[in-house]
């Protein structure tokens, strides 16, 4: 009886396991619009890193890892500098290569006289 | 769409491509584990329509601004 059982018993609770997850990622939200998704994301931004704190001191790591510093990096900041950067240069290339050909030009005239 | 609206549409676009990344990620791995017996390919089943889903909501979301409401169509 317990051998025939088992298989199906094994079977009932892996379906049981997936399909819980499958609903708890439903029923967060995870699998709806991008409006939830983001929501979700900024949830688990703010709850993650107390929990991870929180795991530390449990298990007594806390004194063992260092701090992470707090670095003020911000890429969007970043980015746009750098695309600023490369548009103003693009705007004043034709400029500079007048200026450097002319100077180019005079320097070999001097040498010549 | 102004360049600020466009701006929040494609900042909520990507943490959606994130999130679901994610969860079609743990999806595809609690699948894999229990059926699949560790084969790759379920993970990256799920991973891949993760992506998928966030393609599309992205897709609505960036063409809702043009889109015409019926209650719109009967005022005018």
């Amino acid at each position: 009886m317990a051998p025939r059982i088992w298989p199906l018993v094994k079977l009932v609770s892996k379906v049981t396991i997936a399909g819980g997850a499958v609903y708890v990622a439903y029923d967060s939200g995870l699998l709806g619009s991008s409006e939830q998704g983001s929501m979700a994301l900024e949830k688990a931004k703010a709850v993650v890193p107390p929990a991870l704190e929180e795991w530390m001191k449990y298990f007594g790591l806390e004194a063992q890892l260092p701090t992470m510093p707090k670095i003020e990096f911000s890429p969007v900041n970043s980015w746009n500098a750098g695309v600023r950067w490369t548009i103003s240069s693009l705007s004043e290339a034709p400029t500079r290569a007048t200026e450097y050909t002319n100077q180019g030009l005079q320097y070999v005239k001097d040498l010549t006289k | 769409m102004s360049e600020k609206e466009l701006g929040k549409k494609l900042d909520r676009c990507l943490a959606d491509g994130v999130v679901k990344l994610g969860t079609g990620l743990g999806l595809g791995i609690v699948f894999s584990v229990l059926f699949f017996k560790r084969r790759t390919w379920p993970i990256t089943l799920f991973s891949g329509a993760g992506l998928g889903m966030a393609y599309a909501n992205c897709q609505h979301d960036l063409r809702s601004h043009y889109l015409l409401h019926t209650s719109e169509q009967q005022e005018q």
